[in-house]
């Protein structure tokens, strides 16, 4: 299917600015006509203005109000105007669902300005027409004068001349070293590194080539990304996807590689198309895993729509979702056909080498998944409202669509589609099959020998009864009236236990701590009986008696009464690995009482539990599995409880137990123990080897359809003779298990079946990646093992539209977010925005100069870093004061960069500053984001980042937004006080740093290092006189080395300064 | 002082904190950034919000028609018309093929009985007998409606935008933002217990505006409260006045840096913060009488009646903005889709006797006038029940109330349908709250708004005239 991409271009009759004339008449101003103005540009602009001309009409001059005849001056009852504002009917402007009507204040307004004559000022320029739209239109190169100065400054200093604007000086270069290093590197130099003597060109140069770099400018485009690890409820993945580090890593080494910003495009949005056998590069699809959403593929297909066109053209296409854009040339079409780019593909976990469970690891990509799925237009944004008189066919908005490539189809091959070909999935999934096959020879090895060893026994089939424990025990019996202490009978753990009036009384409410032990070994299956009373306590007041305690307590089988409101109960209940688990099946709510005895029945045999309660019969329960070897303990849990008396016994076979409903899976059933078992087991082994072997080998011949048609042949031959092994191997080793014997048996049945009917037999292709749930009612299960074998080729499409030299936005776009980050303040101002509401920057040549270039360097941010900070512009001073008068007075908003801006350091930068400076930084480089934690020292970019994970710290200093941050916030709050100053890595750093300077001028170096400047003589004394001050505090309060803790409360006192967190 | 001159001194924020709490309280006409229209009648919000859904006919709204018809279907009953399917399209569902937020058509009795409480015998469940000795106080709203048939509703709730839309600041960021601090010590937003799934409240106003998270533990009652280090009250001491001294001689340095001047008061403030907030969790002051009328001596009534004192410390301290949350668990525990009687009647034990030891207290000390308490939830639940013994959500209806600040007592405001399914009047949408409230205050609903940004681009809400005073 070739499709050119905005084939349905709209066209819009672009207008040309008319001339500027003046009448007679007009000339003089009226205050109205601003209001009159403000309210047609809200109200009827969208459709009679320079984006649309219904009925021919616009209404964004006086002149052209009166070329449609919609206005008479002088006369408001005559104007057409008032008549269809004021129209309650059908005729109502705005129409009903374009805007609320006017109220009559301004419907008012409008009478008075046309019955006063309908004034405006000489000359109103007529708006452009959206093609004539300055960021429209490409970028252009300036000419510039043949010398070798950077051409940001000869741009600048034009203006700045003809304006009569002075530069500020540089500062002292020691600030300057400073800018550069957390600008480029996002750390601050070393003491060494502020004294740097090379030329500036050289510390750019290394800097710039630092793998820091790519971490430091990699977090930025994270933000404008969208850069988010998975979250969702508990372990239900509703977000994002698992492992989308590996994006992260992919665009930290694309920057530190100069990878063009083109291919970097190109590949987020279709590296599966581009290069579908190159994980590395599909790891940059993580851009649109990332918007992966388990409830709502049209919220989830938005937020692609949204994000993909301000981060990359600057356009707000989301605002065409429900109808028209109200101030851009982009249709409610648009939208849609924008939607088809997308609407096919899916997201997936490919297997990484090494690792075969996606929980560890795993590739997060986008595939096409859906060709054929039809788009339609959602009537009014209403999803439930599909337009299915017509398919959206993909396109880019018509406006800028004359350069759209062809949409091409991509065939893919059999490593894209069918991950099980790929060699390294091969080995992952073989290597456990030829290691149990070496296991199980050995195993057969030693049962050889140990059969020759003792000859004369045979090894017959044992039940599982036959070993039980009791029946090589003696009867057991044991009784205790707690009439006294009895220490050789009872381990007493906790101090609250006391003997009185005929029974042991646990005193203290805590929560299990407290227990008595019984020293015997109780039998495997016992009956035990107690009187007691729960005697009062605080939450759950409940009492409990727990047999099978293993030594750690993390294994137990339980019963309890609570006299918890407002479910009291009687409770069986069980720890496995420290984890409780309080089954319904296992539960009878019973009104216990605080002060009434209860007698306690508990009747034990193997797995199955019966209760009584005062006798009567209450629950019957079985237990998961049993481990008879543990203790049995009585104790209170939040309650304060009193045992009368306590007896057990073996329980007598003749006691019948009343059997469960409930049905727990059975426990694991031991192999039995014999060559001939371990001669199947090793026949089954190499035969599931053969097999695998053989489907892999199957599953490479995939796109060779003769080759494949053979090996599918053999290895469906294979996995049938496999699994007729296998079940024969069971129905040996389980033999005793009538049920197990029979599944082995029907296991045997149908390879056999498939063994006879080999001209349809198919193998089972295995499942080695794993396709991300489409809706939460979805199972993994339902989906195919492999995938289509063509992609649709609209993301590539779209991703060479948006990255041709011919597109006007997105140099300028990059470049302004580049800009904004060097300098603290864009080029132009809404960074999201380049649509028709935003006016051309008032340093526009500047811009295009530099997005032409841009281009022309092959769309290198190396490049680009370089040039900006190597400029004179960048090297100015930030600080206004002592700047001319004029120059404060003509700028004082800085718009044509007289001097530097002060920045705030993000907040990573903050962190990572931290423990840099304190010589701790791991620069590791890569690899799983890290759970947020003041232990970690890594950087901070590889903190978990998501809805339900932020770092603290970070987000008290206007961290990323997880849904949207193109620009960050910066706010000055106390809570950053508290946080600098009250926080655990700050405080640890300052007394590492302490530690590290060592000089005869502590005061002046270590200024230095954290501020970036030597301290002026009123600073010197002050932070002299707080260093005693802090020396004689630490004597008075008798802390040790009271001169190196002064010392580190200095340094802590330097971090919170404000000119730490700035950047001068 | 004219208009212009108050507008450019509230604008630019100059000095405010140095007006005198009496100026502010009088008919001051000024805000932080909103333009305080209406002279207020309420100058702090305590906000109780009940995670999980509170069934509006177990509780404020009582449907005895429900025992009648307990069993029957819907649509074998008088009632049929409420499903259809035009009555329910308000709803926008965010999780397809959920399991809950369906339609239950088994109606189900109500599992408590009710009473009349107050002068204006107004019915109140068994369930909340304590609140219900104050109705007097208190103005019950019946006719609430939401969009959003999952927890989703509590952000909405907080909000006024659905799940599905773009994140925008919550009704207390805006109030934080609205109006100008009355002490200077002290954080103006205070959040205290479970919070929702959306941490945070600023949005686009920025996390100036986020509430500032307290626990109840006087040694660390809130982030960074304390050093997380080996620092004594002297050496802290010393530093922060280093850093207050250099950062004034950087000042001479940089005399045209506004952001400078910013960092020194955020110090100044930090530093009055950690001593005075772990002051106003410490209830040592408090008599046993107050303990007690809070439910200290319960320990079901206790984590929360602490939450409620220390929320009246705070109003007494001038903090705006108190926004308490009820039910952990990440639905929220009021979410009774089975076993509805014994965990309402648990719950609402928990906060019964503390909310009505509230509404007493402020009232004793003449604060229930100028504080303005919202009991809230993020929808009701079905008539018809789920599973054999639970109620499901149910957004097309529920209840929420307000008592003080200028909120008439002992009325009932709106109505359900005889098994409260749809509002039969006055149906509100939750913005109308917001709006109360912030008319309560004294800003505009409507006016509200920063670049870029309106405070809602619709549904800003309307306040609730029937209810004020």
């Amino acid at each position: 299917m070739d499709i050119r991409l905005g084939i349905f271009l709209v066209l819009i009759s672009s207008v040309i600015s008319v001339a500027e004339e003046k009448k007679p008449g007009s000339a003089e101003h009226n205050e109205n006509y601003d209001e009159v103005k403000s309210l047609l540009a809200a109200k009827c602009y969208s459709c009679h203005g320079a984006l649309k001309q219904k009925a021919k009409l616009r209404l964004d001059t006086r002149d052209l109000m009166l070329k449609g005849e919609v206005i008479v001056p002088g006369q408001a009852t005559k104007s057409l105007l008032i008549e269809r504002v004021e129209d309650m009917g059908e005729d109502r402007m705005p129409p009903l669902e374009d805007g609320a009507a006017l109220n009559p204040e301004e419907i008012a307004l409008l009478r008075r300005w046309i019955d006063s004559g309908a004034k405006a000022p000489a000359g109103e320029p007529v708006p452009l027409g959206p093609s004539e739209h300055w960021a429209f239109k490409a970028p252009k190169r300036s000419v510039l004068p043949g010398n070798n100065a950077n051409p940001i400054d000869i741009l600048l200093e034009k203006s700045r001349a003809k304006l009569g604007l002075k530069m500020q000086a540089q500062p002292e270069r020691t600030i300057l070293i400073r800018r550069l290093y957390l600008d480029l590197i996002g750390l601050p130099p070393t003491h060494k590194q502020l004294h740097d003597t090379r030329a500036w060109e050289s510390i750019v140069d290394e800097l710039l080539a630092s793998p820091q770099h790519g971490e430091r400018w990699a977090r930025h485009w994270m933000d404008i990304w969208r850069y988010s690890d998975w979250y969702g409820l508990d372990k239900q993945l509703r977000n994002s996807q698992k492992h989308i580090w590996r994006w992260r890593d992919w665009i930290v080494q694309s920057l530190n590689n100069d990878k063009g910003y083109d291919s970097m495009i190109q590949e987020m949005l279709a590296a599966d198309e581009l290069a579908p056998s190159d994980p590395s590069a599909i790891r940059a699809t993580g851009f649109l895993a990332r918007n992966y959403y388990l409830f709502n593929r049209t919220t989830w297909l938005d937020a692609t729509i949204e994000h993909t066109a301000k981060a990359f053209i600057g356009l707000t296409l989301n605002c065409a979702k429900c109808h028209d854009h109200k101030y851009d040339p982009i249709t409610h079409e648009d939208y849609y056909r924008f939607r088809a780019i997308f609407e096919p593909h899916q997201v997936r976990l490919d297997p990484v080498p090494g690792e075969t469970d996606f929980e560890k690891d795993g590739l997060p990509r986008v595939f096409d998944d859906h060709l054929d799925a039809p788009t339609h237009l959602h009537i009014r944004g209403d999803p439930k409202n599909p337009d299915k008189s017509h398919i959206m066919e993909p396109g880019v908005p018509g406006i800028l669509a004359d350069f759209a490539p062809l949409v091409e189809s991509v065939k893919l091959p059999a490593y894209a589609y069918a991950p099980a070909s790929r060699n390294y999935v091969q080995k992952d999934r073989l290597d456990p099959v030829r290691t149990e096959v070496e296991t199980v020879k050995k195993e057969l090895t030693e049962a050889r020998k140990k059969a020759v060893e003792t000859p004369k026994e045979e090894p017959k089939p044992k039940s599982e009864k036959e070993t039980s424990p009791e029946q090589h025990q003696p009867q057991f019996t044991f009784k205790d009236d707690f009439g006294k202490p009895n220490p050789e009978l009872w381990e007493l753990i906790g101090k609250g236990w006391e003997y009185k009036g005929g029974a042991v009384h646990q005193t203290n409410a805590t929560r299990d701590t407290d227990r008595l032990i019984l020293r015997s070994q109780v039998p495997r299956d016992f009956e035990m009986t107690c009187n007691y009373t729960h005697t009062g306590g605080a939450t759950y007041k409940s009492v409990t008696f727990r047999f099978d305690v293993s030594a750690d307590r993390k294994y137990a089988n339980y019963v309890y009464t609570s006299a918890h409101a407002p479910q009291p109960k009687l409770q069986v209940a069980y720890s496995r690995g420290g984890k409780s688990t309080y089954p319904s099946q296992g539960l009878v709510a019973q009104p216990i009482e605080i002060g009434k005895l209860y007698t306690m029945r508990i009747a034990v045999r193997d797995r199955l539990v019966n209760v009584w309660l005062n006798n009567k019969f209450q629950i019957a329960y079985l237990l998961p599995d049993r481990k008879s070897s543990g203790k049995l303990e009585l104790s209170g849990f939040d309650a304060t409880v009193a045992f009368n008396d306590f007896s057990v016994r073996s329980l007598p076979s003749e006691v019948e137990l009343t059997n469960t409903k409930n049905k727990e899976p059975p426990p694991d059933l031991k192999p039995i123990d014999s060559v001939e078992v371990y001669e199947a087991k090793l026949a089954a082994a190499e035969a599931k080897l053969a097999s695998s072997q053989a489907i892999f080998t199957a599953e490479q011949a995939r796109g060779n359809a003769n080759a494949y048609k053979q090996a599918s042949k053999r290895a469906a031959l294979l996995e049938a003779k496999a699994l007729k092994a296998a079940g024969k191997y069971e129905s040996k080793a389980f033999a005793t298990d009538a049920g197990k014997v029979k599944a082995a048996q029907a296991k045997i049945a149908k390879a056999e079946k498939k063994l006879t009917e080999t001209d349809k037999a198919t193998y089972t292709p295995p499942r080695v990646s794993k396709k991300a749930l489409e809706t939460p009612a979805h199972k993994e299960e339902q989906y195919p093992s492999t995938y289509p074998t063509t992609s649709t080729g609209r993301r590539l499409a779209l991703a060479r539209w948006i990255t041709s030299p011919k597109n006007p936005l997105t140099s300028r776009v990059i470049v302004n977010h580049v800009w904004l980050r060097h300098f603290g303040e864009p080029l132009v101002e809404t960074v999201d925005d380049f649509g028709l509401r935003a006016k051309p920057p008032v340093q526009q040549i500047l811009l295009d100069h530099l997005a032409a270039n841009f281009i022309e360097n092959g769309w290198s941010f190396r490049n680009l870093h370089r040039l900006i900070v190597t400029s004179e512009t960048y090297r100015l001073s930030s600080n206004p004061t002592g700047a001319n008068a004029k120059t404060k007075a003509a700028d004082p908003d800085n718009q044509f960069y007289w001097r530097m801006n002060v920045q705030r350091m993000d907040s990573q930068v903050i962190r990572d500053s931290l423990l840099h400076l304190a010589g701790t930084l791991n620069l590791t480089l890569g690899g799983p984001s890290l759970n947020p934690d003041n232990a970690v020292r890594r950087r901070s970019i590889y903190f978990k980042h998501s809805r339900d994970q932020q770092d603290k710290f970070l987000k008290t200093f206007n961290d990323a937004d997880h849904l949207q941050c193109y620009r960050r916030s910066e706010s000055i709050v106390p809570q950053q006080a508290l946080a600098l100053s009250n926080g655990k890595v700050p405080i640890e750093m300052a007394e590492k740093i302490a530690g590290l300077v060592n000089s005869e001028d502590f005061v002046g170096m270590v200024f230095e290092l954290l501020l970036g400047r030597r301290p002026d003589v009123a600073e010197r004394r002050e932070c002299e006189t707080t260093l005693a001050d802090l020396e004689a505090a630490a004597i008075e309060a008798k802390k040790p080395n009271a001169t190196q803790r002064a010392r580190r409360g200095l340094v802590h006192a330097l971090l919170n300064h404000n000119d730490f967190v700035s950047i001068r | 002082m004219d208009i212009n001159r108050k507008l450019f001194l509230g604008r630019s924020g100059l000095g405010f904190g140095s007006l005198a709490l009496s100026t502010i309280l009088e008919g001051a006409e000024l805000g932080m950034n909103g333009l305080i229209r209406v002279a207020p009648k309420a100058k702090s919000v305590i906000w109780l919000f009940m995670r999980g859904g509170v069934s509006h006919m177990e509780s404020f709204d009582p449907k005895p028609a429900l025992n009648e018809l307990a069993g029957k279907s819907i649509g074998d009953t008088r009632f049929k018309y409420v499903q259809d399917p035009e009555h329910l399209k308000k709803v926008r569902v965010v999780v397809v093929n959920d399991a809950n937020g369906r339609q239950r058509n088994k109606l189900y009795p109500l599992q408590v009985g009710y009473k009349k409480y107050g002068q204006s015998g107004i019915e109140v469940s068994d369930w909340f007998p304590n609140i219900g000795s104050c109705i007097d106080d208190i103005a019950v709203i019946r006719s609430m409606w939401t969009t959003d048939d999952n927890h989703g509703a509590q952000v909405q709730f907080h909000s006024g935008r659905h799940m599905l839309d773009p994140r925008v600041p919550t009704i207390g960021a805006w109030v934080n933002w609205g109006l100008g601090t009355l002490n200077e010590n002290l954080p103006q937003f205070i959040g205290m217990g479970p919070r929702f799934f959306d941490r945070s409240d600023g949005h686009y106003l920025g996390p100036a505006y986020d509430e500032v998270k307290l626990k109840i533990d006087p040694k660390n009652p809130l982030d960074y409260a304390k050093p997380q280090g080996d620092i004594t009250v002297e050496e802290q001491r010393l530093g922060f006045g280093l850093v207050n001294r250099l950062n004034l001689l950087s000042q001479s340095r940089y005399p045209d840096d506004a952001k400078l001047d910013a960092r020194i008061k955020s110090y100044e403030l930090a530093y009055r913060m950690q001593t005075s907030v772990p002051g106003v969790v410490n209830f040592d002051k408090e008599t046993e009488a107050t303990k007690k009328l809070y439910g200290f001596d319960q320990n079901e009534t206790r984590p929360f009646g602490q939450q409620l004192l220390a929320a009246r410390r705070f109003v007494e301290r001038g903090v705006r903005f108190i926004q308490i949350m009820h039910g952990g668990g990440a639905a929220g525990a009021w979410d009774q889709h089975s076993n509805l009687k014994s965990g309402h009647a648990k719950l609402a034990m928990q906060v019964d006797r503390p909310v009505a030891g509230l509404l007493k207290d402020l009232k004793s000390r003449g604060l229930l006038e100028e504080t303005l308490v919202v009991f809230a939830t993020e929808f009701g639940r079905t008539p018809g029940s789920q599973s054999s013994n639970g109620r499901d959500h149910h957004p097309y209806a529920f209840s929420v109330w307000m008592a003080g600040g200028g909120i008439k007592g002992g009325v009932i405001h709106g109505a359900t349908d005889d098994i409260g399914f749809h509002p039969t009047e006055n149906p509100h949408y939750v913005t109308d709250v917001h709006a109360t409230l912030l008319h309560q205050l004294g800003l505009d609903p409507h006016s509200m708004e920063v670049p870029g940004h309106k405070r809602l681009e619709k549904d800003f809400g309307h306040p609730i005239q029937n209810i004020i005073a």
